[in-house]
């Protein structure tokens, strides 16, 4: 039966060609049958559409996950379903499936829809796979999009670097003594911790005092740890979210490498590597250690009193849960317990945190494919920061620390945005010029 | 004479008929759900996270009473309303077609004290439908919430729940209508008042047995709709519900 309707499939296919108005047949072996009855699910009640980041800049109802939901499930009932299969495919026009690849793509991968869905439809999964069929049928992601994919596949980061540039941040730091030393290559000595750097942290010379500051605050508490080196790749981060199927591939190779090398926990300063590697990586391959976000292992380092925090850092700061960190892995105790464990630190809560803290929309692919949505969206995050009477911006990951500086610069605010090991360092050092500004 | 609506060739016939389309339906929807062959779960099932969620997030609505009292009101009363008359007219039905009318359990519930429980239970659950409805007519259409986008299946399904509530009432209120008024009919605190409002103005009435008819085609057409609209959700949202709550415990 199934090779019936994969021939069926063929000779559309085949058909489809010389009708360019015609959409391709969207292959749907991506998606599990649980997300199938998803669709199937969703009660078209519209919370989502409340809390979703885009949509409140973008008021376009296919945008929403309610009208994405929707969309796709008429796209593929024409498609694949009974009626289809026993009545033959009524036309689904190329237009029609251009409009709802724009539209899916017009997504953070934020998962406060996730949140607020009356029934847990586990939506960021969902646009997940739905975007790997749409890339399977050559429909997707954005232009924008593809040249950050490539860069993965090219040069094993999304930011068209070259391997070797790595560890640049390293040396740079070393050359100004910002660091006693380059860490060790876990590949050419053991150790007990790997600190996975992450490409934007290791990349972005804005961000790469995220690295640094782990660093100093590593070798302060006297921890056994180590790096990748040049030999670090990509988690796949950007690939999953966007759809690309070689995700699977750097996943395999990154859990073989992991697990070959013997240490015991991986600590990450990225919420996106963290959510990926932590959550996303057991799906494809079992993981032989514990995979921490730095700071949960910089409050270890304190309770057990290896690292200790001397200095008063008094400061009126606000903290914005990254979406990696907070609705995808649910840590938002520990980020709040370290700055608490700073002493005189003042933490203002913003109007909506944690479960509903808003997203900085760099996620997703979205800063990438819509620049102005992700500024507004942005803009939008930085102006509720602004009314806690902060004047630091503190969170724990370096994407968000690029998509909130968007909102910064645009609104010309006068927080500071602030990395949390940032704030860490203060307290242990008593010189802050190497901090982010 | 207790005037309850009696079964016939063509009932049984539609109701066949009726389940027979629900049941494509639904296999329509199971055809293409069987079409993805990627993982579902990545965890074992824990059957008592399930349980828990079943109870607290379908049964009771949680999620929806932490969001919005007013939606959680409305779906609350469609949910449980549309249960409480299900189960009214089970009851109806097995008593009338599968137990002997001789029988003294027969006779109570028909003839006896048991009809005043089944006229309260009847209008009672009516009226929580009723006002789950209302709330939901309001809320669309008239206050026009922020978060509603409708269109035309939205609109059906609302309807089809909109008239069996009144075709529902006024069915009671033609069969009060048409007998005597005996003391016991106040238990049908609804159908009663309408009933007296038709004895006072004839031109009201309507045969009990058309109306019924109406009544009857509307439900069972509706149990049809359930799994080519939203509606669905009714069978899928609890699995999905319960299937998200044995995932997050791991």
């Amino acid at each position: 039966m199934e090779d019936q309707d994969k021939k069926l499939e063929k000779t559309e296919t085949a058909e489809n060609t010389p009708d360019d108005t015609k959409a391709p047949i969207i292959n749907i072996d991506n998606l599990s049958m649980r997300q199938l009855m998803e669709l199937d699910a969703c009660t078209r009640c519209g919370e989502c559409s409340l809390w979703c980041p885009a949509y409140e800049q973008d008021k376009k109802e296919g945008i929403t996950p309610r009208g994405r939901a929707k969309a796709f499930k008429d796209i593929i009932k024409a498609q694949h379903g009974l009626w289809a299969k026993i009545f033959g495919r009524p036309k689904v026009t190329k237009e029609k499936l251009d409009q709802f690849v724009a539209d899916l793509y017009e997504c953070s991968t934020c998962r406060q829809c996730y949140e607020v869905c009356p029934v847990k439809i586990d939506t960021v999964e969902l646009w997940e796979n739905i975007r790997r069929s749409i890339v399977d049928a050559g429909c997707g992601p954005l232009e924008p999009q593809k040249n950050l994919i490539q860069s993965v596949k090219s040069y094993d980061n999304p930011w068209g670097q070259p391997r070797s540039s790595r560890t640049r941040w390293a040396k740079v730091a070393k050359r100004k003594k910002k660091i006693a030393g380059e860490p060790k290559d876990i590949t050419r000595k053991k150790a007990d911790v790997l600190y996975f750097v992450g490409c934007t942290g290791a990349y972005d010379v804005n961000v790469e005092p995220v690295a640094i500051n782990t660093v100093k605050i590593l070798d302060a508490a006297g921890t056994d740890f180590g790096t990748l080196g040049t030999k670090e790749k990509c988690c796949g981060s950007v690939l999953l979210r966007m759809g690309d199927n070689e995700y699977d591939r750097i996943a395999k190779e990154n859990i073989k490498q992991f697990n070959d090398l013997g240490f015991t926990t991986m600590i990450t300063s990225c919420a996106g590597c963290f959510k990926t590697i932590k959550h996303d990586y057991p799906k494809t391959g079992k993981l032989n250690f514990e995979v921490k976000h730095t700071l949960e292992f910089i409050i270890d380092l304190i309770e057990s009193g290896k690292l200790k925090l001397k200095n008063e850092v008094k400061m009126k700061v606000t903290y914005h849960d990254p979406c990696h960190l907070g609705r995808h892995s649910s840590v938002y105790d520990a980020p709040r317990k370290l700055l608490n464990l700073i002493p005189g630190i003042e933490l203002i809560e913003m109007e909506r945190t944690r479960e509903n803290s808003r997203c900085c929309g760099a996620g997703g692919g979205l800063k990438s494919g819509y620049p102005d949505i992700q500024n507004k969206i942005s803009q939008t995050r930085i102006k509720e920061a602004e009314e806690t009477g902060a004047t630091e911006l503190v969170s724990a990951c370096p994407f968000c620390y690029q998509g909130l500086q968007v909102g910064i610069q645009a609104l010309d605010s006068k927080l500071t945005m602030r990395d949390i090991t940032d704030l860490v360092v203060m307290a242990i050092e008593d010189k802050t010029e190497d901090s982010i500004q | 004479m207790h005037m309850y609506f009696k079964a016939t060739a063509l009932l049984y016939t539609l109701t066949v008929f009726t389940i027979i389309i629900l049941l494509v339906g639904i296999y329509a929807n199971i055809y293409l759900w069987r079409k993805g062959k990627a993982k579902s779960l990545h965890h074992k099932l824990h059957y008592g996270s399930m349980i828990k969620a079943l109870i607290l997030d379908a049964l009771l609505q949680a999620q929806l009473f932490k969001q919005n009292i007013v939606r959680w009101l409305m779906h609350f009363c469609i949910f449980w309303g549309f249960l409480g008359l299900l189960a009214h007219t089970t009851f109806l039905a097995i008593m009338s077609h599968f137990l002997s009318p001789n029988l003294s359990f027969t006779q109570y519930i028909f003839l006896g004290p048991g009809r005043q429980i089944l006229d309260v239970w009847g209008d009672l659950w009516g009226l929580i439908l009723f006002i789950g409805i209302a709330i939901a007519l309001l809320r669309r259409y008239i206050f026009k919430a922020e978060q509603l986008d409708t269109i035309s299946s939205d609109t059906t399904a609302i309807l089809f729940l909109l008239f069996i509530s009144l075709t529902g009432f006024l069915s009671e209120a033609q069969r009060l209508a048409a007998l005597d008024f005996e003391p016991y009919m106040r238990y049908s605190f609804i159908g009663c008042p309408l009933a007296s409002l038709i004895r006072s103005m004839p031109s009201l009435t309507i045969n009990y047995y058309s109306i019924v008819w109406i009544h009857t085609l509307i439900s069972i057409v509706f149990l049809a709709f359930i799994p080519f609209s939203k509606m669905f959700h009714v069978f899928v949202s609890p699995v999905e519900i319960a299937l998200d709550a044995s995932e997050k415990k791991d």
